[in-house]
């Protein structure tokens, strides 16, 4: 499903250069839930904006359900990203003057998609998520989590196939954040490839994969057990 | 103050910079023009006409038919008027001052000069005339009794239009023979013989614009005794406090007087009204100009104040930072005032330029004086004024957001 | 996808009132200020004979003499009565007429109206259909009653009302001055806007005349003149004599093709050449033919004041454009975060482009209902001012549709600034630090 090869970032200043990411490798199967983690620098942020198709990189492949992504256009870009990938950010980053219908609606909207389809599309998502009672509601009469979790309706409701989490749960208290992270395993169950990119090792912990991102390079911790342990510094939960 | 970090800062946003120094500019370039313009038309307005403005009244009327006779009608018509209670003398005229008909001649001062040196306009008097107009003479003398001919005789045919004395005002006497007295010496306007120079008035200005704003005072009285049917004017000089009811007797009088004539209701009245009705152009067009300048004012005081507002939004977390470092409110609000500051002034600066250039148009299209450079640092002041207003609002709230910003993450 | 990005709009409104005000109020200022001076503007330099006007030409000769004569200067503006008297009998255009204003008092019949005083024109019988001049009763005299002069008038809708209750007169007497004359038509509504064919009359935009008379007639009663006079020798007194040395009369000829106009012209030069060779002219040649536009132009016929008022306007409405600029930045950038997540889920750079465009554009839509109430406003104050135009200032429904055509482009173009910086927000992650 996302195939980085050899993929670099280097930011350019007048005076500085700074390799964000050096030949990174990174694969990720159709299907598989992998959990992204890594100190703060280490170009997490940037792998995540680049496996979203929001930022370009300087060399290497990328390749995102097979397809090369190396020479698109800004508008083929934001067409692929609008239908292959959801987002969910750490703020939820929900528009405040929006319902939640209409906030779910944003991304069908750029997919010229006609009004009964984005209804049915948008009605299913948020049930899903267990806010089907409050499609009319706006996001400041919602907790955390319940915000947390339109942002995911709202991700799902374009049926994409590709999930990706920057520190989902890091504005939620431990409850939510439970919550949260078992609807993510739900939808992982039901098909849909996630990248989650987390400093948490517990919730690293639950994803079937690890990699560890450290100085703009990959490590997959799950052939590097010690590295894991190095890493994380506890003995991991891994599911089989 | 530190001017660097602001510049440094302004640099970043350089569109939201360019936009407000644009307009101060703009604006300033704008006022400094239009307050100018406003003096012009003040100065047009309060100008001195020469005759006693609120003391006279008018009184026009048109003959129906023939009259046979209108000398004698004129001399009956002028002693009913002297004979009625207020009124302390009358005059019969060809034109008035303000009241925009004109007669107009072409003045020569060598009798075969090609061209005319300049153009007078022409008020034919009787005797009443200096008297009821207030005129002041400051050369010379009046006309004497036996100068005075009747206009209907130059009119017989075969009878040569002669003018042999004149009163001209200063301002005529300058442009013909500058820096001289101009009594005693002579032009050609009217015949073929010369019209000599009796006496100098102080002022009398014409009755329309014709010829500009040199040429408003380049008037001369010629002694020659119009009927009422040559221009319809009576002026009747009272006292301002009488002049409502001097008029309406006035009116009911000539009316009463034979034969019958048409009295214009819809334009007797007092000279002062006249004179308003002359200058409503000018009033209005400087009201215009004066709610021009404040609606500028009020649009570019509330362009200073939304972006500045929006500044101090993009900049919370930074001014938090700097009060977290130890900066006092007063110092933030310094930086603000600053910072707009400098922006006004690089506006001002390219609105004078802008100023003098849109002076510049205004000169060649219109026929208008220079910009008189007093009026730049009054229109960079009012600007300056304004903006600092403007950011205060802004400013304070800058000044009013927490050092504890510091420490929150986004 | 449009009324996606219009819904967008109106909730960003409604989240930002008082910055959506502002815009809006500044932008309804400039507007308002901009069509009040236009629409007085357009109305007084509008073609007063539409259609028409490249036609009807004002001939000009210089007949003074060689006292005063600058090479290349402007001839007489109006004809001496001598010369234009003999233009219209040589009749070489198509239609033509001479004419000149005047004021005659009149008597009416109804005792109990006193006599008064009523604008007059003196004129040929074909000023009417060269003019094509409205008729409601009757008709125009004839060119029979020129030569006879006949004591006929026409008279004007409104004096038809005052007199005889707005019936038919055709027929009745009229007492003008101390002579009679017979009505024999009567005007409807007829009020060409600029008045071109006397342009010292009355400023220019007066009313039309009440009182039509033959020009032969008028100078048998000896009926006052006004306008113009001007004289170059010595007239003893009797300026309206045909052979005095006076400029006072309008001539107007009509001219249907261009070839008709060269020869008119060469005709004017030759009679010019007759006339020095008469005497009678002492300038060599020098004639102008200048049609109805041109002769307005010539004229200067819109007050200065005026043209400066609709710079003055445009130059504020600029001012106010810089400020919507302004203000439609912060408003945009101000969400940058929004836009941001818009275009993580997909928006390209051109979708985020239209929404802004679109909301400046409603922004504009608002701002020009709102100055159109303005300029109606306006141009009721204009109609309070003491000028000759200013029953005329009014809006129609082209500078309706101006207004608007105005408001918006002018909201689109100060929305392009901000829209394109919008779309150049990066998507999404910037919102992590801000």
């Amino acid at each position: 499903m996302l195939e980085m090869s050899q993929v670099t970032k280097i930011y350019r200043t007048e005076l500085v250069e700074t390799h964000a990411l050096r030949s990174l490798e990174l694969h990720v199967g159709a299907g598989e839930f992998v959990a992204v983690t890594g100190p703060s620098g280490s170009g997490k942020t940037t792998f995540l904006n680049i496996a979203g198709l929001l930022e370009t990189y300087s060399s290497g492949i990328y390749k995102l359900d097979g397809e090369d992504v190396s020479n698109l256009s800004d508008n083929q870009r934001s067409k692929l990203r609008n239908q292959k990938i959801g987002f969910i950010f750490q703020s939820f980053n929900l528009i405040p003057d929006l319902n939640l219908f209409d906030n779910a609606d944003v991304p069908l909207r750029y997919r010229g998609m006609p009004a009964a389809e984005r209804k049915r599309r948008i009605e299913e998502a948020l049930g899903r998520v267990g806010l089907g009672s409050r499609m009319k509601h706006y996001p400041a009469e919602l907790s955390g989590g319940q915000q947390q979790r339109a942002a995911i309706a709202r991700a799902l409701a374009g049926s994409p196939k590709l999930l990706l989490a920057d520190e989902p749960t890091g504005n939620l208290d431990t409850h939510m954040a439970r919550g949260v992270m078992e609807l993510l395993e739900e939808i992982n169950q039901q098909g849909t490839t996630i990248v989650m990119v987390t400093h948490d090792s517990e919730l690293a912990a639950r994803a079937q994969r690890n990699v560890h991102i450290v100085d703009g390079m990959a490590t997959d911790l799950a052939t590097e057990p010690a590295l894991v342990r190095a890493a994380l510094g506890a003995t991991p939960y891994l599911p089989s | 103050m530190e001017f660097r970090p602001i510049l440094s800062t302004l640099s970043r946003h350089k569109t939201a910079a360019a936009l407000i120094v644009l307009e101060i500019a703009i604006a300033c370039a704008i006022i400094c023009n239009a307050m100018f313009l406003i003096g012009g038309r003040i100065t047009q307005i309060s100008e001195v006409s020469g005759v006693a403005d609120e003391e006279l009244l008018r009184v026009q009327l048109t003959g129906i038919g023939d009259d046979p006779n209108p000398d004698a009608t004129t001399r009956s018509d002028l002693a009913v008027l002297r004979a009625l209670p207020g009124v302390k003398d009358a005059t019969v005229l060809n034109q008035v001052p303000f009241g925009r008909s004109s007669w107009n001649s072409g003045v020569r001062i060598q009798k075969d000069q090609q061209r005319s040196s300049l153009n007078a306009t022409v008020y034919m008097s009787e005797e009443g005339f200096m008297g009821t107009t207030g005129l002041t003479l400051v050369a010379g003398r009046a006309f004497e009794p036996g100068e005075y001919v009747d206009f209907s005789e130059l009119r017989k045919p075969g009878v040569a239009g002669e003018v042999p004395v004149a009163i001209i005002t200063r301002s005529m006497g300058e442009a013909l023979f500058p820096g001289e007295s101009p009594v005693g010496k002579s032009f050609y306007s009217w015949g073929e013989n010369p019209t000599r120079i009796v006496g100098v008035v102080d002022h009398l200005v014409r009755p329309n614009a014709q010829g500009g704003p040199p040429a408003r005072e380049h008037t001369m009285i010629f002694p020659l005794r119009p009927t009422y049917d040559v221009g319809g004017n009576y002026l009747v000089r009272t006292d301002p406090t009488r002049r409502a009811e001097v008029l309406a007797a006035a009116i009911k009088a000539l009316r009463a007087n034979p034969p019958q004539r048409i009295v214009r209701e819809d334009r007797s009245m007092s000279l002062s009204d006249i004179r308003r009705e002359y200058h409503q152009q000018s009033r209005s067009m400087a009201w215009l100009l004066g709610a021009v300048i404040l609606a500028l004012l009020v649009v570019t005081s509330l362009g200073i104040i939304g972006l500045a507002s929006f500044w101090v939004e993009q900049r919370t977390r930074q001014i938090g930072v700097r009060r977290a470092l130890g900066a006092t409110r007063g110092q933030i609000l310094r930086y603000f005032q600053v910072e707009n500051f400098l922006l006004a002034t690089t506006g001002i600066v390219l609105g004078m330029l802008l100023a003098f250039g849109i002076n510049q148009l205004l000169m060649e299209k219109y026929e208008l004086p220079r910009l008189p450079w007093y009026y730049l640092p009054i229109g960079a002041v009012v600007l300056w004024v304004l903006g600092q207003l403007a950011v205060l609002w802004p400013a304070r709230r800058a000044a009013a957001v927490p050092p504890a910003i510091a420490t929150r993450s986004a | 996808m449009f009324s996606y990005y219009c819904n967008l709009a109106l909730r960003s409104f409604k989240r930002n009132k008082v910055l959506t005000a502002l815009m809006v109020l500044a932008i309804a200022l400039g507007i308002g200020a901009s069509m009040t001076t236009l629409t007085v503007f357009y109305v007084l330099s509008g073609d007063p004979m539409p259609g028409r006007s490249h036609t009807l030409f004002h001939p000009q000769l210089d007949m003074e003499g060689m006292n005063g004569y600058l090479k290349g200067e402007e001839p007489q503006i109006q004809l001496s009565r001598f010369d234009a008297e003999t233009l219209l009998r040589e009749k070489r255009g198509d239609l033509q007429a001479m004419m000149t204003g005047g004021s005659v008092s009149i008597t009416p019949q109804k005792a109990e109206l006193v006599p008064f005083i009523a604008e007059a024109r003196y004129t040929t019988a074909e000023m009417f259909p060269m003019f094509q001049v409205p008729m409601l009763h009757g008709g125009a005299w004839s060119a029979a009653d020129d030569e006879a002069h006949a004591r006929v008038a026409v008279i004007s809708k409104s004096l038809n009302q005052k007199l005889f209750g707005g019936a038919s007169s055709v027929g009745k007497t009229l007492r003008i001055e101390d002579a009679d004359v017979t009505i024999v038509g009567v005007l409807d509504d007829w009020r060409p806007s600029p008045k071109f064919y006397d342009v010292f009359a009355q400023r220019g935009y007066g009313e039309t005349e009440d009182v039509y008379l033959p020009f032969s007639t008028s100078r048998d009663l000896k009926l006052g003149r006004s306008g113009n006079m001007d004289c170059w020798g010595d007239t003893s007194g009797q300026e309206t004599d045909v052979n005095a040395p006076c400029a006072w009369i309008q001539y107007w000829v009509q001219l249907d093709t261009p070839e008709k106009v060269d020869a008119y012209r060469q005709y004017l030069m030759n009679y010019s050449d007759q006339q020095r060779a008469a005497g009678r002219f002492e300038r060599p040649t020098n004639i102008r033919l200048r049609n109805v536009m041109e002769w307005l132009d010539f004229h200067r016929i819109v007050p200065s004041d005026v043209t400066m008022q609709v710079y003055l306007a445009f130059a504020f409405l600029g001012v106010c454009l810089l400020n919507t600029i302004g203000l439609l930045l912060a408003k945009f950038l101000r969400r940058s975060s929004e836009l941001g997540v818009r275009r993580a889920l997909g928006a390209t750079r051109n979708a985020i482009f239209q929404q802004c465009m679109i909301e400046a554009g409603a922004i504009g839509i608002a701002g020009g209902v709102l100055g159109l109430g303005l300029a109606w406003l306006g141009l009721w104050g204009v109609r309070q001012q003491p000028v000759d135009y200013a029953d005329l200032a009014h809006l129609n429904t082209s500078m309706l549709l101006a207004t608007f055509a105005i408001a918006v482009t002018a909201s689109l173009l100060a929305g392009l600034l901000p829209a394109f910086r919008a779309m150049q927000i990066t998507p999404a992650m910037q919102l992590k630090a801000q």
